[in-house]
């Protein structure tokens, strides 16, 4: 029943992903284990990685070269080097998720890791394995700029467009009682839905993460310069691949010590 | 992870005023739509069976133009588009307007072919007894035609129930969009859609069994008529 159900819910999407990785390499020179699912992405000679295709900087596919690439993806190559040993692109397979598929997509097999603005909390900790954090962002808010507005205070009483399967509803809720406004949502599908919605007046703001929101600022619109609800981005594996997810978590450790992600956010205009 | 674990199903139920509130909505947008529907479908469906040309023109226009469409589409075109026009109906109002006009061309069709299904006969019996257009209709077609049209006009409202979830493409607060927004916060999806399945299910099952009920009552008053004959 459980796979029954769950090849329901992703059939569609594991089916594209089938289609995306042929061509099996042999064992290279990782790092050594005998976890089967590390020896399984070994024999497979490509690791599998779920990233964001729309949020510039972190994982963004260029129109023309089709070519995906930001931090995020600079992150799963230094994560394919260390299991296989390779440093090249045909070591990893991307595979564009949203925020709706990517867990899905961990839990039956389709992709091995998902580095996808992905915000730890105490309730996804109990549905998958996430590595420490990092990056810290910050929730704030979309507007037009004939609204008018200044800050969130100006948003009381307004609607709020927000995606579906995003933490942002609950820590503008926690916001808002601290600033003593009260704010109404709209929440759908996925993230141009939203900004569709804001350009067509549907709602009034468009909230998310501020990572995520400069991928859909365009001339008539702008960031307000409230920032709150920070959010940490963490490396999320299937919660039963532990040794999977221990690699994970050491290789962003070390980077995080020795200064490559210093180095990997300057390059990227983050810091 | 277990789709179907105890804690998942547990947090289902105490999120269960949430569910309620999408099941009373999805009730109230398919009434209200099934409503305009009727409306929409009795008066264009007549007009496909009126003796003016200019009337019948109408009814294939319209009748044509939703039918190819795809509800999606409608919903699509009102949410993001109207705004754009400076129109401004609330979510709910687009939901009714959508499946009503969607819903209404199908019904057209159903009460259309429904009043064609009465013998001519009838219509020339009225008109020899210096019934008018209108009165023959009234009197003689439509209490006839009712039979017929019942049992697809029943399924037509299970239809419009299950494409109501559509509208949680706009976030209407819907079954499926308080389903969708609550197990994308969680990752419940297993326990949240079955309780969907089962919602959708119980408003729809039995409307569909009485619809086929009023068929084969229909069938057999017919049944009856034809050997009478």
């Amino acid at each position: 029943m459980k796979r029954i159900l769950s090849s329901v819910l992703v059939g569609v999407l594991s089916l594209g992903l089938l289609a995306g990785c042929g061509g099996s390499q042999s064992a290279s020179v990782g790092i050594k284990s005998d976890d089967p699912v590390i020896k399984k992405i070994q024999a497979r000679g490509v690791l599998n990685a779920g990233v964001k295709v729309d949020v510039p900087k972190f994982g963004f596919r260029d129109i023309k070269t089709e070519k995906i690439d930001g931090f995020e993806v600079d992150l799963v190559r230094a994560l394919a080097k260390e299991i296989l040993g390779k440093n090249d692109d045909k070591a990893i397979h991307l595979e564009g998720v949203t925020s709706k598929t990517r867990g899905a997509l961990l839990d039956d097999g389709s992709i091995d890791i998902v580095a996808a603005t992905f915000t730890i909390n105490d309730q996804r900790k109990t549905q998958w394995n996430f590595s420490d954090p990092y990056y810290v962002d910050n929730i704030t808010f979309l507007v037009r700029k004939d609204s008018g507005f200044k800050s969130m205070k100006d948003l009381n009483g307004k609607k709020i467009g927000v995606s579906q399967t995003t933490t942002t509803r609950k820590a503008i809720e926690t916001e808002a009682l601290k600033q003593n406004i009260a704010v109404d949502f709209l929440e759908l599908p996925g993230f141009p839905e939203v900004k569709a919605a804001l350009d067509a007046k549907r709602v009034d703001a468009f909230s998310v993460d501020g990572s995520i929101l400069l991928g859909y600022l365009d001339n008539n619109t702008m960031l307000l310069p409230d920032k709150f609800g920070p959010q940490e981005y963490g490396i999320a594996t299937n919660l039963h691949n532990t040794a999977l997810a221990k690699v994970v978590n050491d290789v962003i450790n070390r980077m995080l010590k020795n200064g490559e992600m210093d180095t990997l956010l300057k390059k990227w205009g983050l810091k | 992870m277990n789709l179907f674990a105890g804690q998942q199903w547990q947090a289902l139920f105490e999120a269960r005023a949430l569910f309620a509130k999408g099941l009373g909505q999805t009730v109230v947008t398919s009434a209200l739509a099934l409503l305009l529907s009727l409306v929409i479908g009795a008066v264009i469906g007549a007009l496909g069976t009126a003796p003016w040309r200019i009337a019948r023109a109408v009814n294939r226009t319209y009748v044509d133009l939703v039918q190819n469409l795809p509800l999606v589409t409608l919903v699509a075109i009102l949410f993001f588009g109207l705004p754009h026009l400076g129109v401004n109906v609330p979510v709910f109002g687009i939901g009714v307007l959508c499946l009503g006009v969607y819903h209404g061309a199908y019904i057209a069709e159903v009460i259309r072919a429904g009043i064609q299904s009465i013998h001519r006969g009838q219509l020339e019996a009225a008109f020899s007894q210096g019934f008018t257009y209108v009165k023959a209709m009234r009197h003689i077609i439509l209490p006839q035609a009712f039979q017929v049209i019942l049992p697809p006009l029943t399924n037509q409202a299970v239809s419009l129930i299950k494409n109501s979830a559509v509208l949680n493409m706009i976030g209407a607060g819907e079954m499926m969009n308080v389903a969708d927004s609550w197990a994308g916060q969680n990752s419940y999806y297993g326990p949240t859609y079955l309780l969907i399945w089962a919602l959708f299910f119980a408003l729809c099952f039995p409307l569909a069994q009485w619809a086929r009920r009023l068929e084969q009552r229909a069938i057999r008053a017919r049944g009856q008529e034809v050997q009478a004959r």
